[in-house]
């Protein structure tokens, strides 16, 4: 870590525009929490309050926040020319590698996971306040993995915002639905799975579609393999000056 | 002893197109510029210097060591990059006093170091205001305090003199002058014939990915003007003065097309220094005398082609 590059970084990622974005997308979660809780009655709640949890919070919120901050952290000055002040020091290619993860993780895991502990309480609190806790945690651990994926995933392309989006949307919102070989590769459906079994909530309630042990082995595979590949991409980076 | 900076055979290639070719020279102590026309390599050429970019082909050293692929190298080098854009949301002393830190000062030395860098471009007026609301020349000087702060002895900056207006400009010279007088090796691009003459104790010229030709500057700007040329004239009596013109040796063509005279030449230098006297004697008057190829893009080409 270098508190330097920790602190333009997160600079940086805190962009106005980018903050009340994410704030935006957050306070819609609460607000469908807040219209279940008081439309609802308490039968009905706690399922709903899961379904909403699970679409709105893992499935929406916590890979766009990811998104945002996973390709912005080195990314975009990468694109707009910022990088060769960073990359023209004599710090390590992998401490500036980690020290942009663990800023761009730590911004992912605040703006995901405190509003699912913040929707999950306000929607069925009274209820289980577990069911929040274990979306809360699940989704810091998903929102961690899912920046990971997103650096590397910017370090390798220019248009790592459309593929990341295309991930989510197409592999893991379509073809994680319709075949359960895709679920094993899927960020949310590991994140799912974290949430399940931290909660006591009964099947009727929430169930993951997979099972914690290859959760927690893929997830944990993705996120050291991409960690490894964005060093990786950061020693073997060229910058050109003139277009060539 | 090793150079401060070394290209042997290197080259740099992508796909298809070659934008360095087989280039080879050392860079010694002092201002040495690295002219040519946009496009010609220069860019890549720093590049491939700053560690940024692999060589293709061949090699290029920084004080014996490759430069590619060893962040240690940053130490000794101070990068100006030709791309202005700077962090927006840091203010010029954040900026310059940021770029001390990650060269692994401490926060006292690192300050009192953005201090003198900036005190160095005389930015302390705007020190305190977001580098979004520079100016281009402004944000120049920034990168510049930015690549000086950790007092390397080389420096590396590509175009650095783009955006100045003149007063900056010629502060900023004398600036490069001053720290070259200290022993450091500064190296910069320019595609300006002017700004290379005036700052360069030695220049490369490069030309489409080539070294076209290095050396004194003298030597140069003598091959430079000493070349074929053609110019148009405007006379009291072209026809006049085109009869006189062929008499002269160093003339080896007239022509005089629509009313147009022009007048072709071996030898630049002999030339401007000769028509005078032509036309005096021929008892004619100038109006205007235009060399019609004068861009730079013509005479680099014409250095290559030599």
């Amino acid at each position: 870590m270098n508190g330097t590059v920790a602190s333009i970084t997160l600079r940086q990622l805190l962009s106005r525009r980018r903050v009340i974005l994410l704030l935006l997308l957050a306070g819609v979660l609460i607000l469908v929490a807040f219209v279940l809780r008081i439309s609802l009655d308490d039968v009905y709640l706690e399922n709903y309050a899961a379904q909403v949890l699970s679409l709105l919070g893992v499935a929406t919120l916590m890979p766009l926040v990811a998104l945002l901050f996973g390709t912005g952290a080195i990314g975009s000055e990468l694109e707009d020319g910022t990088a060769v002040f960073l990359l023209a020091k004599p710090i390590s290619r992998a401490t500036i590698g980690l020290t942009k993860l663990v800023v761009a993780a730590g911004c992912s895991v605040v703006l995901t996971a405190v509003p699912m502990l913040a929707a999950g309480l306000i929607a069925a609190g009274h209820l289980d306040p577990g069911l929040a806790i274990a979306f809360a945690a699940a989704s810091a651990v998903g929102a961690v993995i899912y920046t990971a994926l997103f650096l590397a995933l910017s370090l390798v392309t220019s248009r790592a915002l459309v593929i990341g989006l295309g991930y989510v949307l197409i592999w893991e919102g379509v073809l994680a639905g319709l075949f359960a070989g895709t679920r094993t590769f899927s960020v949310r459906e590991h994140t799912l799975a974290i949430a399940d079994a931290l909660t006591d909530a009964p099947p009727d309630v929430f169930a993951a579609q997979l099972d914690l042990t290859t959760a927690l082995v893929v997830g944990g595979v993705v996120l050291v393999g991409a960690t490894l590949l964005a060093i990786r991409r950061l020693v073997t980076i060229e910058i050109a000056g003139e277009a060539a | 002893m090793t150079a401060p900076i070394e290209l042997a055979g290197a080259s740099r290639w992508y796909g298809n197109v070659v934008a360095v070719n087989d280039i080879s020279f050392t860079v010694e102590s002092g201002i040495t510029g690295l002219l040519g026309p946009n496009g010609a390599g220069k860019s890549t050429i720093l590049h491939m210097i700053a560690g940024f970019l692999a060589p293709s082909d061949g090699t290029v050293t920084i004080a014996g060591r490759p430069s590619r692929g060893d962040p240690e190298i940053y130490r000794s080098i101070g990068l100006v990059p030709e791309r202005e854009s700077v962090h927006p949301f840091l203010t010029g002393l954040q900026f310059v006093e940021a770029n001390a830190r990650m060269q692994g000062m401490d926060r006292t030395t690192a300050a009192e170091a953005a201090r003198r860098a900036i005190g160095l471009v005389e930015l302390e007026a705007a020190q305190d205001r977001a580098i979004g609301t520079y100016s281009k020349g402004m944000r120049q000087r920034a990168k510049v305090a930015a690549a000086l702060v950790h007092d390397p002895p080389i420096l590396l900056l590509d175009e650095p003199f783009n955006g100045m207006d003149p007063r900056q400009r010629l502060h900023m010279m004398d600036l490069l002058r001053r720290m070259a007088a200290d022993g450091r090796t500064i190296l910069f691009s320019s595609h300006i014939l002017e700004e290379v003459e005036r700052l360069a104790e030695r220049v490369l010229v490069i030309v489409a990915g080539r070294l076209a030709a290095s050396g004194d500057f003298r030597e140069i700007r003598r091959l430079m003007t000493d070349r074929p040329h053609t110019f148009t004239v405007r006379s009291s009596d072209d026809r006049g003065l085109a009869a006189a013109l062929l008499g002269t040796p160093t003339i080896t063509g007239v022509g005089l097309d629509d009313g147009l005279l022009t007048v072709r030449t071996s030898d630049f230098g002999a030339f401007t220094r000769h028509i005078g006297g032509v036309a005096r004697r021929a008892g004619i008057s100038l109006y205007e005398v235009l060399p019609t190829d004068e861009s730079l893009e013509s005479v680099f080409s014409y250095l290559v082609r030599r």
